[in-house]
């Protein structure tokens, strides 16, 4: 995380050194960032006739980030923050949303999802109405169905808040396919899309996350004592260096190699991205007619009269 | 001699509104003629925006519109330079921009450039332009009109100023990316643009006026940071990044003079030796000297044969 960039170039922030590990080719100015994603954020609002805007808000660094851009971009008032907790949840997450919403002076509201999805799965002896084959489903499908209730839950109080929902998926997480389809990466618009998780991680603290958040451990908190990093067998510095390298600035495996990475890693990432294409995807619709949409029918998603009345 | 005052108008227009962007466009042009400027620049695509794609048909114009007829009435007194999507007699569709001079449509530059790589799309839903003129104006200079990507390619910049440009215009919608922390101002297409107009304004001892947009169309933010070079390569003037504003900036025409006498370098260009050369590449690239080179006998045992029978035969 050197500073030492050549003679004339702008100073790589460093203050942050402490709070986190910034990989020194992945520092970006975080003045230019927030102008962008503040103004993406306004103007998605505004081309779709909204002025207020949703996010689930779970007490991690992401949804921390955009609370804060979504606050600035059109106010705290405008924000509603919707904290979702499973009964496993750990009480440090909603402890940290809370945090956010304070610090914010953000609307919340906080809605447990523990009877939806015990619902469906069952609780306990309690035999749920999905039946035998959802009595022993595994943490994966049990974690996917809590994030899709998540979605249920946002997109149905956006009706009466009348607001957008707010993507708070990063780019790291999107590339490796760590996300659930229809579930944590449904939404409007996303402003951090884009942002490695490291660089995530360097706008929080540019924009005043609070401490605690930027330090802890990433996780999705879809069982006890997950955490991302053990979950994938990286960690988001290592990650973020070696996608990158790879696909921002195309590099082969070999030069890859060269450059110090490992080969069974740079294998298994690669396979990752590849295999998770069709998340990032809308899904593929087949051509019949003279025109269909996505190949030869393509509008602006903002066109003119495309904003509610 | 009294001072050129231009007025750059970084402004966002809103995608697809054409009637919007016209007003806009007027509204622009008085408060230009209230600033007393002599020339005023939008943006490229600033009557329509630019992420069109399948929209670009249905706000295309032809050259002879009454809307751009009107825009020249407004802004007569002044010489004004507008983008809009030009739709050609056969009805292919172009990026154009338009000199605005004494109530008429005096002149449009059809994009030649048009980039169809990484974000960008354009060949998909527009012709590329094959004339590269500059323009006599009231100013008393000619000037040479680009748009964006043209500027790209060093023999767009430099066709116009050996064809008679001292004042080098480009208008653009550049969208910003790149936002590493080691480039200047943080965001690498800037940097980029800023070395390139520099190195233009000095290699042409010309003005370079570049007007780039701001706001967003769909994913993509336009980074303004609108700029006048001097003939000797300095910025007389740079706009702020992103935000929207109606700039004005005083340029001594005078200087295309000093800086071109003491630093000769139009006079020195050497465009037969160009062009010779050029006529040998492009003769190599289509294989249309392969038939004389095989009449040489030194073609066959020789590795670079043929290329070391045609330099002789073009020498």
């Amino acid at each position: 995380m050197a500073a030492d960039a050549g003679a004339g170039s702008r100073d790589i922030p460093t203050a942050t050194e402490e709070l986190f590990e910034l990989p020194e080719e992945l520092a970006i100015d975080t003045d230019v960032a927030r102008r962008v994603m503040v103004g993406f954020i306004r103007n998605q609002l505004h081309q779709a006739g909204f002025s207020r805007a949703l996010i689930g808000l779970s007490g991690g660094i992401d949804s921390a980030l955009v609370a804060f851009l979504v606050a600035e971009a059109i106010g705290p008032e405008e924000l509603l923050c919707v904290m979702m907790p499973y009964k496993t949840s750990s009480a440090e997450s909603v402890g940290d949303a809370r945090l956010v919403v304070e610090e914010l002076g953000a609307n919340s509201e906080i809605v447990e999802i523990s009877r939806i999805v015990d619902g469906y799965f069952g609780d306990g002896d309690e035999p749920g109405d999905g039946g035998k084959s959802a009595r022993g489903a595994s943490q994966l499908r049990r974690g996917n169905f809590m994030a899709r209730a998540r979605m249920c839950v946002l997109y149905d109080r956006s009706v009466p808040w009348s607001g957008l929902v707010v993507g708070t998926g990063n780019k790291t997480e999107a590339l490796i396919g760590y996300t659930t389809l229809f579930g944590d990466s449904a939404c409007a618009f996303n402003p951090i899309g884009d942002l490695y998780k490291s660089q995530v991680r360097q706008v929080a603290a540019a924009i005043g996350v609070p401490e605690a958040i930027i330090r802890k451990a990433p996780s999705a908190d879809l069982w006890p004592g997950q955490t991302d990093e053990v979950e994938a067998g990286f960690t988001y510095p290592e990650l973020d260096r070696l996608l990158f390298w790879m696909i921002d600035k195309r590099r082969s495996d070999e030069e890859l190699i060269v450059m110090g990475f490992n080969e069974a890693a740079i294998a298994r990432v690669k396979r990752l991205v590849a295999v998770s294409e069709f998340k990032r995807q809308v899904p593929p619709v087949a051509k019949l007619g003279p025109r269909t949409t996505g190949v030869d029918y393509l509008y602006p998603r903002r066109r003119p009269g495309s904003a509610r009345r | 001699m009294k001072p050129l005052r231009i007025a750059l108008a970084q402004m966002a227009p809103v995608l697809g509104a054409l009637d919007d962007n016209i007003a806009r466009h007027h509204d622009t042009l008085e408060a230009a003629r209230a600033g007393g400027a002599g020339l005023v620049v939008f943006p490229e695509l600033g009557l329509t925006g630019y992420q069109l794609q399948d929209l670009a048909a249905e706000v295309a114009m032809r050259a002879d519109d009454p809307r751009l007829a009107g825009l020249a009435v407004a802004a007569d007194g002044m010489s004004a330079v507008m983008s809009f999507v030009e739709e050609a007699d056969d009805h292919r569709l172009f990026i154009s921009a338009a000199l605005l001079e004494e109530g008429e449509v005096r002149f449009v530059h059809r994009k030649l450039f048009l980039p169809t790589y990484g974000l960008f799309d354009e060949r998909r839903f527009f012709a590329a332009g094959d004339r590269l003129r500059t323009v006599e104006s009231r100013l008393g200079v000619r000037l040479g009109i680009a748009v964006c990507e043209d500027f790209w390619h060093l023999a767009v910049p430099e066709t116009l100023a050996l064809d008679g440009a001292q004042i080098l215009i480009n208008v653009s919608s550049s969208p910003g990316r790149d936002l590493a922390a080691i480039h200047e101002v943080g965001l690498g297409t800037a940097a980029s643009w800023r070395t390139l107009m520099r190195t233009y304004a000095q290699l042409t001892t010309s003005f370079l006026v570049f007007c780039n947009r701001v706001g967003m169309d769909e994913t993509v933010s336009f980074w303004g940071g609108s700029e006048v070079i001097a003939p000797s390569g300095e910025a007389v003037f740079t706009a702020p990044l992103f935000d929207a504003g109606l700039h004005f900036v005083d340029i001594e025409l005078g200087d295309v003079r000093r800086e071109r006498i003491g630093l000769p370098l139009l006079r020195d260009e050497r465009p037969e030796l160009h062009l010779r050369e050029l006529r040998r590449i492009l003769a190599e690239r289509t294989d249309m000297a392969i038939d004389q080179a095989s009449e040489s006998p030194a073609a066959d045992d020789r590795p670079n044969g043929d290329r070391a029978a045609r330099e002789r035969e073009l020498t």
